[in-house]
Formats: structure tokens, sequence, C-alpha cells
């Protein structure tokens, strides 16, 4: 069995200097640990220069680069609109790679609707023929994504599904959601959902403010959000079940879950998309289609408040929120045009450049809310040796300046708000 | 005033651009008086007119002023179930675009269509009205009226009355109102007057500071209860809480007020019988000028359609 | 650059005013009307009316605005502010005196000549100019004209009033 060797890498954790012997296989059991971090397909970690290397072994010489697990992202949304399933998949994947992901949770949405055995069977062999990255398919909470009947919660387990969603849509009716909690409590499930309380938010489409009143938009009340995360709070405590909160936006929703979380509940979770750290209503400037999301661009308020809440732990991962969105769909006027962005592709560069460049997340926080976090919550909890999903390492090179372009763009569409943008980092994964 | 495509906001105006169409709308005025209501200027360019909400008033507007230019006018009649059936705004622009147009007027529940449409166009697009973004066509005539009236803007006090949140209108008319150095202040149901925070723009919620502040000009806007989906304040209450009433226009009367409303009015709504007689009343004075202003604004922009295409 | 100066501009109008007197319009002052075309021959058109006025003449004031009318309109991408036309007055029978500054193409004056047809029929309409640039492209011939320049084709020439421009010269 030949090795590759990587000499001289910064862990990013540390700043210490590192040379590696890379192992061949993957899927063995880590041998080696780095600051409790596990280090799939390393056989041996010694101080850079430390290291003796065979002659002729494959080197690579990793000088100015840092070294760090890859990401694992919560929330990505895949389905190409026009595009068969297998192109959605491996555009994703390849998007992923280049945004330091390794894997991510993917949400349903109309092109892959899993609340049923064939559909998941049918993802996941698409997903081992054609992605570059790991995608675990998150269940559907109601059949068809419609609020109203449960879907197979055991039949969905049977298939590796662990978490539910209905694709960020809040079930209006509680009835059927709290009977699906204490149901799939039984078996373990996570319900991921959005707060929202869909008839308040119901054709609105910015955050009430100055941009909703320039452009004459009707804005989203943040006590919709807050009210919902309330109310998801209550069912799942009720219920017994695990909730993950996802996409906050507002700042006194970090405070409910803050407040619910030092109350001693122990079974919740939150997450933020990276743009809500981000950007802020006013970047819809006027009515630019690629900063129309769900929830609003809010407050530069929010964003702070969420920023916090991440670094306190409130907020347990960050996530990409990745929706493609077709050009032609998104040059639509503002209140036709879909939702989302589509930020795989400059996931851990953006990161890297706006968050941790700038001194606002370490290096620690970014690999706790990003790696480590996220995949303890998705890794199956009924495997004995209770191991969560084991991040490969990747190389990302700071100094790498680049203005992004849509040859930059591999996840398909063009809905990502760096367009034209120089951002700082690039990626190398897988590394060998 | 320089070459300029489209008019879709106040906003995107300078501030010499709304002093020369304000300045033309007075000479397109004086035309109406001549015996020969008609100028050559738009000879052989062709006008359509995309209404997606109907509005008779503001499109007849358009399209008398389009005939006293000497345009040719054509009506393009969007039907009511290729909107529900989702055609999207970019296959009209392409039959548009085959139509080659100059000019085109439009008019959509949607905030933002007539600035997509005007990407996508050479013609000169005119924003005759989108969801509660904007309505500058309005705004000229209103802001002509109030000159007319008192020689100048600046330094008068308008207060616009009723449905501030969904108002493209008195987004518009107090954005060149201040443009052009007037105190504008909002007065309406509290759930539809936005925070000052968010406009800029004082905010009252009854008519007792009305009278305080002293307004030159009450500017009502018409109650749309077709256009919100879920009422949002008891409509019966509307009279009697922000109308001008037979009492209320006594007091208008003895302060000297004027009273403007952009139409169609609904008498016993905004306003009681009487305030349509009364001698300040402008309502009739900006029909006249929605002609004038509309002449100006098609006289001032430049479509691409000319250039070699 | 040759320079006509104010006092020249003086003489010019007083020689204008009395052919004016001599002419056929000057019998009849009271169906005479002296039309500026805005922005300088209305000026010139004020100073002559003012001038008829002192010899005992008194004849109508009219200023038109032609731009709404030019045959160039389209392919200008820059569009002045309009001024109000002022003809308080029907044209019928009357003896219009058109008045424009400098005189060249004969474009404006064809636009000014649909501009006044809009207002009546007016019995004779005669041209007047303070310079005459030449470079005709209609057949269109000044009447009367106080500066002949054409013989020399300037380039360009520039009349300047003090009522609009703060000083008074012609340079060509």
């Amino acid at each position: 069995m030949t090795n590759t060797y990587i000499t001289n890498a910064t862990w990013a954790l540390t700043g210490e200097k590192l040379d590696l012997r890379m192992g061949q296989n993957l899927d063995e059991t880590p041998s080696e640990f780095l600051n409790d971090i596990p280090l799939p397909g390393v056989s041996a970690v010694a101080p850079a220069g430390q290291m003796s290397i065979p002659e002729g072994a494959r080197r690579i010489d990793a000088s100015g680069k840092l070294l760090l697990p890859a990401l694992f992202d919560m929330h990505a949304t895949i389905s190409l609109d026009g595009h068969s399933k297998r192109e959605s998949i491996y555009r994703a994947g390849q998007a992923a790679n280049q945004g330091g992901v390794w894997g991510m949770l993917v949400m349903p949405s109309k092109g892959f609707v899993f609340d049923n055995a064939a559909t998941l069977d049918s993802f996941s062999d698409a997903v081992s023929h054609r992605s570059f990255a790991a995608m675990v398919p998150a269940g559907c909470i109601s059949e068809n994504m419609e609020g109203t009947h449960q879907a197979p919660y055991n039949t969905l387990a049977a298939r590796g599904v662990n978490i539910l969603s209905d694709g960020g849509k809040m079930p209006s009716d509680l009835l059927m959601l709290y009977r699906a909690m204490k149901y799939a409590a039984e078996i373990g499930q996570i319900f991921a959902i959005r707060g929202d309380v869909p008839a308040l938010t119901n054709k609105t489409y910015a955050h009430p403010g100055t941009t909703s009143y320039r452009l004459g938009l009707h804005g989203t009340p943040a006590c919709a959000e807050e009210i919902g995360i309330e109310t998801l709070i209550r069912l799942a405590k009720d219920a017994g079940a695990r909730l993950h909160i996802q996409t906050v936006s507002t700042a006194e929703g970090v405070a409910i879950i803050r407040r619910a979380k030092a109350e001693g509940m122990s079974n919740l979770t939150a997450e933020v998309a990276l743009h809500h750290l981000l950007y802020t209503h006013e970047d819809i400037g006027d009515y630019n289609t690629t900063f129309k999301t769900v929830p609003p661009l809010r407050d530069r308020s929010d964003c702070e408040a969420l920023l916090i809440g991440v670094k306190d732990g409130t907020i347990d991962c960050i996530v990409s929120d990745h929706t493609p969105c077709l050009p032609f769909a998104k040059k639509q006027d503002f209140i036709s045009a879909p939702q989302g962005m589509a930020m795989l592709d400059t996931f851990l560069p953006v990161l890297y450049s706006e968050l941790v460049k700038t001194g606002k997340l370490t290096w620690n926080e970014l690999i706790r809310a990003c790696c480590i976090t996220p995949a303890q919550i998705v890794a199956p909890r009924d495997s004995e040796d209770d191991n969560p999903l084991l991040a490969p390492l990747l190389l990302f090179n700071p100094e790498d300046k680049r203005t992004i372009s849509s040859e930059h763009l591999h996840c398909g569409t063009l809905n990502n708000p760096l367009l034209g943008q120089v951002i700082s980092g690039s990626v190398t994964l897988p590394i060998s | 005033m320089n070459p300029r495509k489209d008019l879709i906001t106040i906003e995107a105006l300078s501030d010499e651009d709304i002093h020369t169409i304000l300045e033309s709308t007075s000479a397109m005025k004086d035309i109406f008086t001549k015996s020969v209501k008609k100028v050559p200027a738009l000879k052989g360019k062709s006008v359509l007119t995309l209404f997606y909400e109907p509005s008779t008033r503001t499109r007849s507007s358009f399209e008398v002023a389009a005939h006293r230019l000497s345009a040719d006018v054509t009506t393009f009649t969007v039907s009511t179930s290729s909107v529900v059936k989702g055609e999207s705004v970019h296959d009209t622009i392409d039959t548009l675009m085959s139509m080659k147009m100059d000019y085109i007027i439009v008019r959509h529940k949607n905030s933002g269509i007539p600035a997509v449409i005007a990407r996508h166009c050479k013609a000169a697009v005119i924003n005759a009205g989108d969801g509660a973004h904007a309505h500058p066509s309005q705004a000229f005539l209103d802001a002509f009226t109030i000159k007319e009236k008192y020689g100048d803007v600046a330094g008068r006090r308008v207060v616009i009355i009723g449905d501030i949140l969904h108002s493209r209108v008195a987004r518009s008319t107090s954005t060149i109102l201040r443009r052009l150095g007037a105190e504008v202040a909002y007065m309406g149901p509290g759930p539809l007057v936005p925070p000052s925070a968010h406009t800029g723009i004082p905010r009252f919620t009854n008519w007792e500071q009305i009278f305080n502040w002293q307004p030159d000009v009450i500017y009502l806007l018409r109650v749309q209860n077709e256009r919100i989906d879920s009422p949002f304040f008891p409509a019966a209450d509307y009279h009697q809480a922000f109308g001008v009433t037979e009492e209320r226009l006594r007091r208008i009367d003895d302060l000297d007020m004027s009273i403007m409303h952009p139409g169609p009015v609904n008498r016993g709504v905004e306003i009681c019988d009487a305030a349509m007689e009364y001698r300040n009343c402008l309502i009739n004075n900006q029909v006249e000028n929605g002609i004038a202003a509309r002449m100006s604004i098609l006289y001032h922009l430049t479509p691409q359609t000319q250039s070699n295409d | 650059m040759p320079t006509i100066t104010d006092s020249e501009i003086e003489r010019a109008l007083d020689n204008w005013t009395r052919h004016i007197l001599q002419g056929p319009a000057g019998q009849s002052c009271n169906n005479l009307a002296i039309v500026g075309i805005v922005s300088h021959g209305d000026v010139l058109a004020q100073r002559l009316v003012q001038r008829l006025k002192n010899a005992g003449c008194h004849a109508h004031y009219g200023a038109i605005d032609i731009t709404l009318y030019r045959d160039d309109l389209s392919l200008r991408g820059n569009r002045p502010a309009l001024r109000s036309s002022h003809l308080p007055f029907s044209t019928d029978d009357l003896t219009l005196i058109l008045v424009d500054d400098v005189l060249s193409t004969g474009r404006t004056a064809r636009a000014a000549l649909e501009v006044l047809w809009e207002y009546g029929r007016p019995a004779r309409v005669e041209l007047h100019c303070l310079a005459d640039k030449g470079g005709r492209q209609l057949p269109i011939q000044p009447d009367y004209v106080a500066f002949n320049l054409s013989s020399e084709c300037p380039a360009d020439v520039r009349v300047h009033l003090l009522d609009i421009d703060g000083k008074e010269d012609i340079t060509y």
C-alpha cells in the first residue's frame, strides 16, 4: 500500500506545523486524533520536519496552507428545476467540495420528496454513483410535504433517515406535527423545522424596515419566526422529541433558544444560515433578487446577535442553506422570483474571508459550528460506538484571492451574492 | 435634461431632471389652450399601454398625453387568465420587444415589475404604478398642481392621509415634494402608517395633530380595500376617523388649506360631498395637470429604439 | 474671431425698426404682430415691439417655442426644458413678422411656420433675422437680415443678448 505524505501543513486550530502520512482507506477507524478531532485516513502525524519520508513517496508540500477537517453542511437543497436528479446531485457534490464541504444533509424538496422508500433508494443509488460529497437525506415530516398526513417514519428510518423536515416549511397543522413528534420521538428522529407562523408571513417579502418601505414590499414580521420557535420548543418538550431549529434570523429568536437551553432543554439544537450572519435587508438595494431569502435578511443588530449566538453555543451550526435557483427565475421581479442563495461553492472561503479573517470567529468556533456539531447531530445515534460522521481533511490556502465568476460556480446556477467579488481562500478537497 | 430612458421612480431622477420635467409641464399645459391641441413631437412614435391592473383614469390620461404629442397608441390587453396561468413577465417582454414599441407604460400589482421590463427593453418604460412601490407620473402632477397653486413647492407643508403602507402614491409624491423642499407628514390608521424610522417622515394618527401641524395641503389617499387581501382596519370606521367630514371641512376652510386626492374619490369615505365643491379643492386641477405632466414625461424620455438595431 | 459689438447691434435694431415701418406691414400697425422664436428671437422681438411703439406703431408681441416641432427631435438625446409659447391673440388675417437670431439651414423657420398655423390663418408672414449664417437646406429666404454673414461662410455664429447672456455681441 502506497502512502501520501503531506509536509509542512499548518493545523488550523492551533497553528502547529505538521507532517502527515495519509493511509488509503478512508473508512478505517481513525488511528490518530489532533486536539480530540479524529483524523480518518491519516496513519501518522509528526511535527513538521520530523517525519522520515521514504524516497520516491508521493509528497504534497502544504507550506502556507492550512489543514483542517472538511465541513458538514446541515442544510442544503439541491434540486435544480428542469434538470435530472442525477445532474442535481452531481452539481451539488462538485460545488460542495469546492466550498470545503465533504458532506451535507439534503432537505426534501420538490425534486426530492423523501417520504417513501423508493425515492430514498434511488437517491442513495444516484449519490453513490454521481456525488463527490456525502449526502444524507432528511425525510419528510408529512406526505408530499403538504403538512396534513404524517410520512411513514419507520420506513424512512430503515433507509437511514435520522432527521425529518418539510424543507423549511413549518406545518400549519400543529396537531399533525404534535402527533408526529410523539410518534417519531420513540424512534429517535430529530425534527428540523424553521420557526414560522404561515398566516403572518404569507405574501411578505422582506424585513419590515427602510428597505421594505422604499421598495413597497410587504414586511415579514420578526414575531412570526419567534412565535414559531416558541411553539416548536413547547411542542417538542411536551412530545419528548428532539428538535433542531432551522435558519434562525432574529435576535429575539436567539434569545428564546438561549432561554430554553438554559432551562435545561437538552434535545434542542439550532442553526443559522451563513447569509444571515453577513447580509442585511439593505443589500437588497434595487430589488436584487439574489438577496431574496426566507426568512428575509434582517437588521445589522440581528446579524450581530446571531454571531454572538454562534460563539456562545446557543446556535449550534452555521449552514449554507444552499438553494440553487435558475438565472431565468431569479431575473423575474422580486415578488415572483424564488427565494434562496446558492452558497455551497464558496462556503469555506466566505466563512474564512468574512468571519475568521475579520476576527469575528476563531477557527475553533468555525470547526465546531460547521464540522463537528452538525456531524454529531446528523450521525445516527443507534450505532453502538456512537461515532460522529468522520470528516476527511482538507487543505486551505488563505492567500489565494479570486474574483468569483460563473466558471467558479459548479452548483449549476448563478444566485451567489459573491459573483463578481474578490474572496480569499481556495480549497483542496479531497487532498490526494 | 440628460438622456434618460426610463421613469421608474422619483428617487432615480436628479434634481435637474425633476425641475426640467416640471418646467416643461407648464409649456405642455399651454398646448391645451390652442385651437389645435396637438404637437408633432412624437410623430411616428409608438406608445404601448400595458396595464395588468385596471385603471381607466391613469391609462386614459397617458393615452391622451400620447395623442397630443402625435404618437400612435396601442393598448395591450393582458388577460387576467394568462396572468393566473403564470405567464411570466419575460414572455410578455419578448412579445413587446418584437412589437418594436418606443414607449411602454406599465402598471402591475407587483412592486418592481417595471424595472424588470425596463432592463430588458430598448423602449422607454414609464412606471404607471407598481404595487406599493412607486407612481412617479402621479408625483409630477401633484408637485405641479401645488406649484401652480402656491407658486413654489418649497416651504409648503403637505400631509398625506390614508393607507400609507400600501400606497405607491404616498411614496412617490412624498419623495418629489421633499426633494422640492416641501415638508411632508403622514397620517392614517396606526397599522397603516409605517414608523418614522423607516420613512424619515413624521407620523400622525389623528386630525387634531394635523390641525396643530398646520399644513397647506391635505392630500387624501384612496381607500383601496380591493388591494388588501385581508382587512387591516374596520372600513366602516374610516370616514369618522380619517375622512374629511363636514365638520373638518369647516376647519380646513377656516385655515385656508387645499385638498388633493389622486382619484377616483370614494365619496363618504375619504371625503364628504361638500368637500368636492370646496373652493380650495384641487382634485380637478390634478386630473388636467396629469395629462400635461405625462406629456412632459413622454417628451423628456429617450427610447433606445431609434439607435440602429 | 470677428465680433459685432453692442452698439452695432443697437444701430441695426434702429434700421430694422425703420425698415418695418417703411414696409407694407408698417402701414397697418393694428394688424401687425412681431413673433420671436425662443430663446433669442423673443428678446429681439420684444425690443422691436418697444421701438415700434416709440414710433407710434402698436404691434402685437408673441413668442413661440418650436422645440416640439423640430424635425430632429427624435435624433436628439438631450431634451431641453420647454418654454411656453406666448401668442395671446388670434393670428387670423394678421401680418406676422417672425424673428430669429441666426438663420442657417431654415429648419427652425420651417418648424416656426408649422407652429404659427396652429394659431390661425395669418394674412402674410415675413421672416426677419439678426444674422444670416448661410448654409440653407430648405427653400426658405429671409425678408430682412440685419447682418448678412453668409458670404463669409462662418463655422459658428453666436448671438449674445444682454437680457439672457449678460453681454451683448455677435461672434463668428
